[in-house]
């Protein structure tokens, strides 16, 4: 990795710049909160941003995702084409880059998932740091930092940006269509000063010890069926979740009936359906079962094939919970026994 | 060379594009089952289309969607595949309508199946319940037509009345055969019936087996498999040599779509097939 630094005050030049050659996204505000979307004007852009709303799954994995056009008759497939523009996001935190590698891991291996593939290989991934929030637990997984997976990062210190250069690809734009400089001795001082403060910042230390196999442990532990009185299975966590990649594939007949076209749509384990198969059989009928394997799968299920957890301390998911459970007190409850 | 992971990357192929296949059988076996046999129409990926006994195929009928279904057929037959459907919903419905000839879509073969390698060289004792019979039905004539390879081979099939055990007409010419020990019973019987009436587990009664030789394997519906797992362990049979096949929710059939997870993994990529050992360290799988 190599490093340049560059004033904050470049930042709109930077972006209207790159704007030219690329679809770009980026945090905006939407009220009081913010949300990922089209950057029209670099004005519109707010690094200051705490998260958004929606992580930055949708853009490469839609909420309702077309996979093919098909006809009927001849039961053939018209087109399986994804079209990927060149696009960039520009101001993700480390949390939303680590889930989006963790969700690599999915959609790639043994079978590639195209349509993800291929909007993920066709969108470029400027970085920039961030200030734990109340509900940022991204610390008890190490995913408060990010170390590839973006091609350009964006370390806020003070009046200006330590830029950290991952891709050719980044190298070459930077050089485009901005004017940054080499990084001295004090840039540096900075840039590690300025971790050890966010390091120190972060609200609490979550006790994680052995939890895949507390999970096993504790499998039939009554903070479960707790768990499954107050939830409401409306699947919100799921929704808001930067890794979680469950969907569902439905068929769409356009109005002659004769050709239609076959879509995927985000689904949740939460929703009752989820794991029912033909003649009423329901491998997860209780909505106890159901919260419990949100986390059975994230904490065990994933890490068993990834090494790594499915969560990256966002706490969308602990803001979306109309009933409050958020999984920092579920892991602590998991931890040292009792309610949460 | 399996037309599994690996071919699906070499040809780079879309693993959610069916290939488009030809019913070139269809046999009414019950009221509600029919075996169909399907044909790929592609030379190319027919030929690359290689699979193990236990695995399954996503069945694609656009318009109305996609189910996965079990191989019924052998894998030493080669250039069709055929499927014991029951007509169990939309997919499955649709495909019950349609007529030799007539064009649908196949993914697959997906999952892992029996240890076919493995099982050789041993004894067997397959134990299927009402549609369980599907994918066993491929490992069963897999070992017939690799039957010198193979020491006792027992059979025990369950269904809930004589007009819903499937294949019959093979199952009645077997019956006289001295090297498949095949046993079946029914819940409730007719005038017709002259095997065994009750449980699949009351079949164990009788048996004779060398547990230090045999291989099990189960497939049945999911309350099936307790009450069978307990008669093979009372004959002493090893946790790591029975196989028992689940059947899950699938909408992907190559571990993505998150509907078939069984304890820590799932059951379209890991499984369908486990061993009991595996099976009984998965949550809620049994
Ligand atoms: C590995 C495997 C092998 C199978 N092998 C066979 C076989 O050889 N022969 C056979 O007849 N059936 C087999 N099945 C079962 C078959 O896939 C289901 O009956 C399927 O639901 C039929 O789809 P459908 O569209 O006709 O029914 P639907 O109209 O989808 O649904 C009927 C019911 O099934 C449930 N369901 C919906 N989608 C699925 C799904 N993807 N998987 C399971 N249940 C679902 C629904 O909740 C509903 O209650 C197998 C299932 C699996 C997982
Ligand atoms: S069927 Fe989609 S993950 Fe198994």
């Amino acid at each position: 990795m190599f490093f340049r630094v560059m004033d904050k005050e470049r930042v709109p030049e930077l972006v209207s710049g790159l704007s030219e050659s690329f679809e770009l996204f980026g945090p905006v505000a939407k009220g009081e909160k913010f949300v990922l979307d089209r950057i029209e004007d670099p004005a519109e852009l707010r690094l200051d941003f705490d998260t958004t709303l929606l992580p930055p799954k949708k853009l490469f994995f839609p909420p309702e995702d077309q996979m093919m056009r098909f006809r009927v008759a001849d039961n053939e497939v018209l087109d399986d084409e994804v079209f990927a523009a060149p696009r960039m996001i520009f101001g993700l935190h480390p949390c939303d880059i680590n889930a989006l590698m963790l969700m690599d891991n999915v959609f790639t291996g043994d079978y590639e998932d195209p349509y993800y593939t291929a909007r993920r290989a066709s969108t470029m991934i400027v970085g920039v740091s961030c200030v734990p929030t109340e509900s940022c637990f991204c610390n008890a997984w190490g995913t408060d930092e990010v170390h590839w997976g973006f091609d350009v990062f964006l370390t806020d210190i003070g009046d200006r940006y330590f830029v950290s250069v991952h891709s050719v690809k980044g190298a070459e734009l930077l050089d485009q269509h901005v004017v940054t400089r080499e990084i001295t001795d004090e840039d540096t001082a900075a840039f590690q000063e300025r971790t050890r403060a966010f390091k120190s910042s972060f609200t609490e230390e979550l006790d994680t010890a052995q939890l895949p196999l507390l999970l096993d442990a504790k499998f039939d532990d009554k903070l479960w069926d707790e768990l499954g009185e107050r939830c409401l299975s409306c699947g919100a966590c799921s929704m808001v979740c930067p890794t979680c990649y469950c969907f569902d594939v439905k068929d769409r007949l356009a109005a002659d009936g004769k050709t239609g076209v076959r879509v995927r749509t985000w689904d949740s384990c939460q929703f009752s359906e989820f794991a029912e198969v033909a003649h009423g059989d329901n491998f997860r009928a209780s909505r106890a079962s159901r919260v419990k394997y949100r986390y059975y799968h994230k904490q065990w299920g994933y890490l068993s094939k990834f090494e790594r957890v499915l969560c990256v301390g966002c706490g969308r998911c602990a803001k979306a919970c109309l009933a409050g459970i958020s999984p920092r007190e579920v892991v602590k409850a998991l931890e040292k026994g009792g309610e949460c | 060379m399996l037309m599994s992971a690996s071919a699906y990357r070499e040809l780079q192929a879309n693993p959610y594009r069916p290939w488009p296949a030809r019913i070139t059988s269809i046999m009414d076996l019950t009221e509600h089952e029919k075996l169909f046999e399907l044909r790929i129409i592609d030379n190319e990926v027919r030929e690359a289309f290689k699979f193990d006994s236990g695995q399954f195929v996503e069945l694609s009928i656009f318009g109305v969607g996609e189910a996965p279904i079990s191989i019924s057929s052998a894998p030493s037959k080669q250039g069709f595949i055929e499927l014991c459907v029951r007509n169990a919903g939309d997919v499955t419905g649709a495909l019950h309508r349609k007529q030799c000839g007539d064009v649908v879509g196949l993914r697959g073969p997906f999952g892992r199946g029996f240890p076919f390698s493995e099982m050789k060289g041993h004894d067997v004792l397959l134990v299927a319940g009402g549609l369980g019979i599907a994918p066993l039905k491929s490992l069963i004539n897999h070992i017939h037509d690799d039957r010198h390879d193979f020491g006792k081979v027992t059979i025990l099939y369950g269904a809930r009345n004589p007009d819903e055990v499937l294949f019959r007409y093979q199952f009645d010419m077997w019956k006289h055969r001295d090297d498949f020990d095949l046993k079946l019973t029914v819940d409730e019987a007719d005038d017709t019936w002259t095997d065994g009436v009750g449980r699949v587990t009351g079949l164990f009664e009788e048996l004779d087996i060398d547990p230090s030789v045999t291989y099990g394997a189960i497939c049945g519906p999911p309350v099936m498999y307790r009450y069978v797992i307990d008669e093979m362990r009372e004959k002493k049979m090893d946790v790591d040599k029975i196989y028992v096949s689940f059947e899950r929710r699938m909408k992907c059939g190559i571990g993505k779509c998150g509907h078939c997870g069984v304890g820590h993994q799932y059951a379209c990529v890991d499984g369908p097939v486990f061993n009991y050992w595996e099976a009984m360290n998965l949550q809620e799988a049994i």
